[in-house]
């Protein structure tokens, strides 16, 4: 990894009477040069006291869920590019727009040195810079790279990291305790919430479970069908999607959408945050979510009128067991065409290193990538110590971060298929067919699998898979 | 009851339910940008809620909502110029002198603005960087007309048409140039379509959406349609009276502007449709 410290090597720092008149003479006459050249030059004052190595430095990310994380993290890059001499530019965007700036910026072969996205860009892998280095240099400070950021970020074929994952979010069930007590049930087992579901919809609760073209409807899908022992891949990386299984979890959540649901599960398309706004209006009573979902009403920035009955739960367990997915998963990614690779890859191991920080001001939303950052039993005493209602809540979270959180395309590695198959929407599209009564399961896993398959080829074509 | 009562009830009866459904998302946004951010979602508050200016003090304040008004603005007009410099010489041309192979191209050149920027935006990201444009102003400035000037185009086109020849014949009789039919004939007439251009351009270009998102990048230069969706939602957090506010200030005096010109503007649109 480039070293990029600011200190000058100690056989540098020490100057002669004779060498320091030279050299002062020669920068003085230097300095007069380029400032009569340049008037330009020295028009103000530099930027960052000290500054003496160059250097530019851009990254974009997202508007955290969690509106404390980016009171630190914006003082922490400033902090940053002051301690290393680098100018760094932070911008903020929407979630559902950084897809479309990859794209952008993949297309123009220019923009961002260091791009963040909630998921693992894996189609573009052959746009960004090998991350190995920085993993390694970080795996040095706070510990092993954790096996869902590895099965994440890392392609087994090429060898290759696309990405490097400072952090990942579990996926927890929010349900609103009241109302599911008023009809005597729990969210325990799947097939609770399908008893549930319609003395919930009943009552003017529906189940807030997406069927849209947005990040949250993927994850709870893929890991509803997950629980049902339907994969969209094995361990090899093979599709798997076409099995009995696939076609009874798509059979079995019509049934929830129909009895239990409204159509507005089928409308949340391009908008992450529609089943987060379903709860806090008081009309949700279960959601998939991470823990913004519980974090907003309680900051009472939601109006925060139900926030003391939102409870927390591991996945619902299927015929399959409890298999969960992560909610979000950071990932950073050097572009190929970044002007400032080194600076870039100092910045993110320094990111990754300060893990323990992140998490703390992200209120336990970010989990960190790496064993030591913050290891899970410092994380449970935070949780365990967090006063909101009911208390103790948030200790589940570690539990379910440990136990039932796993990589997209799990068994397998998070691959350009997956990815592809993920950015399609493929998955909320099958589902969505046969609740709506538009196909049958059969024909709509079938469907599903035949472009999942074309995909897998295509990817399998380009040595990517 | 007579019969001009009788008319009376019936033309109020279908424009006061048409003008309530019309003006109701005006209201509504007017209504909930008064509503302290705590109260959007409490169902018991919709009517009876403790109205605030806080949240309009927050967008001039905290966000750099003057700035990307001044940034919309800014690209608007200069697309409006831009686009009237180009449009109207060629819809003249396309309408007067090229006949039917005009006619042709006319429709060729209209079907251009059918692309959606969806699908442009990846080349021009690459045409925008090549040029060195990027996250400026003046990438938008020139991406715009791009669709902005076959429409325009196509409207004058009708618009020009339907002025009678007879007219600029004249004016050629008593010695007038074709030059000067045109600016002392033919624009004086066309003003209502004219405008038209003006009004639709500007709109198009302030509502704008991927373009923006795609070739601006920082903060300071963002337009309007970017800079509220950015930083008036706070992940799942929609600050809706924010963003209620920040829709309703610009919306005012465009719908003035519509209401001013109104006459002039369906004189413009429908200029074309009668020969």
């Amino acid at each position: 990894m480039t070293d990029t410290r600011d200190e000058p090597a100690p056989a540098e720092s020490f100057l002669s009477r004779r060498e320091f008149l030279k050299k002062a003479g020669a920068g003085a006459a230097a300095i007069g040069v380029a400032g009569a050249a340049a008037p330009f030059s020295f028009a103000g004052p530099l930027n960052y006291k000290g500054r003496w190595l160059s250097g530019n430095l851009s990254l974009l990310t997202w508007v955290h869920f969690v509106p404390s994380y980016d009171q630190w993290l914006d003082p922490w890059v400033k902090a940053w590019g002051e301690k290393n001499d680098v100018q760094v530019n932070i911008e903020h965007i929407n979630n559902a727009l950084l897809d479309t700036r990859a794209a952008a910026e993949v297309a123009a072969q220019s923009g961002h040195d260091l791009f963040f996205n909630l998921h693992p860009m894996a189609v573009y892998e052959d746009q960004v810079i090998n991350h190995a280095p920085v993993i390694q240099e970080v795996e040095k400070k706070v510990g092993k790279y954790m096996p869902i950021a590895q099965s994440s970020t890392f392609n087994p074929k090429t060898k290759k990291y696309f990405a490097v994952s400072d952090s990942y979010v579990p996926d927890p069930v929010v349900w609103r305790h009241d109302l599911w007590n008023a009809v005597g049930e729990s969210p325990a087992t799947w097939d609770h919430v399908k008893a549930a579901g319609p003395k919930l919809k009943a009552m003017g609760h529906p189940i807030g479970i997406g069927q849209s073209q947005e990040i949250d409807s993927n994850m709870a899908l893929i890991a509803f069908m997950m629980c049902f022992g339907s994969f969209i891949q094995n361990e090899e990386n093979r599709p798997t999607l076409l099995s009995k299984n696939t076609v009874d979890a798509v059979n079995f959540m019509a049934e929830i959408a129909k009895t239990g649901e409204t159509n507005d599960v089928f409308s949340w398309n391009g908008n992450a945050a529609a089943n987060n706004n379903y709860l806090y209006s008081g009309t949700g009573s279960l959601i998939f979510n991470a823990i913004s979902a519980t974090r907003t009403p309680e900051s009472g920035a939601a109006g925060g009128q139900y926030a003391d009955d939102l409870w927390i739960w591991p996945i619902p367990a299927g015929p399959h067991g409890r298999i969960g997915l992560e909610h979000l998963m950071g990932c950073w990614s050097i572009w190929k065409f970044a002007q400032n690779k080194p600076a870039a890859q100092r910045f993110l191991a320094d990111l990754c290193i300060a893990g323990k920080d992140a998490t703390i001001q992200s209120q336990l939303y970010n989990f960190p990538t790496f064993a030591n950052a913050m290891p899970f039993k410092d994380i449970r005493k935070v949780a365990a110590a967090d006063q909101h209602k009911p208390k103790g809540k948030y200790s589940i979270l570690t539990t379910i971060a440990e136990k039932y959180t796993h990589n997209i395309g799990y068994p397998g590695t998070t691959n350009a298929a997956v990815d592809e198959i993920f950015q399609k929407y493929l998955i909320p599209q099958m589902f969505a067919q046969v609740s709506q009564g538009k196909v049958s399961a059969q024909d709509s896993v079938r469907h599903t699998n035949t472009a999942i398959k074309d995909i897998y080829a295509k990817w399998r074509k380009r040595n990517m898979l | 009851m007579s019969a001009l009562l009788r008319q009376r009830l019936f033309q109020y009866g279908v424009v006061v339910p048409f003008a309530i459904l019309l003006a109701f998302p005006f209201f509504w946004m007017a209504v909930t940008s008064l509503k302290p951010q705590g109260e959007v979602y409490d169902l018991s508050k919709t009517w009876r809620f403790s109205p605030t200016l806080e949240n309009y003090g927050y967008l001039f304040h905290h966000t750099g909502y003057v700035r990307w008004i001044r940034n919309s603005t800014l690209v608007g007009l200069a697309v409006v110029l831009i686009t009237l410099l180009v449009a109207v010489p060629a819809g003249y041309a396309l309408a007067r002198l090229s006949g039917r192979f005009g006619r042709s191209l006319g429709v060729a050149i209209f079907l251009t603005y059918l692309v959606p920027p969806t699908l442009l935006f990846l080349p021009l990201s690459r045409v925008v960087s090549k040029i060195g444009l990027e996250d400026r102003l003046w990438a938008l400035i020139l991406v715009y007309p791009s669709f902005t000037i076959p429409f325009a185009i196509w409207l004058l086109m009708g618009f020009f048409k339907s002025i009678p020849q007879e007219l600029e014949d004249a004016a050629l009789i008593d010695g007038c140039s074709r030059f000067g039919a045109l600016v002392r004939i033919v624009f004086p007439i066309s003003a209502p379509g004219i405008l038209t251009v003006v009004i639709f351009t500007f709109s198009l270009v302030v509502n704008e959406f991927v373009y923006a998102i795609t070739f601006i990048t920082s903060s300071t230069n963002r337009t309007l349609t970017v800079g509220v969706p950015t930083d008036l939602i706070r992940g799942d957090l929609y600050n809706w009276p924010g963003i209620m506010a920040a829709v309703l200030i610009p919306s005012i005096p465009m719908a003035l502007v519509y209401n001013a010109f109104l006459n002039r503007f369906i004189t413009g649109f429908t200029g074309g449709a009668f020969r």
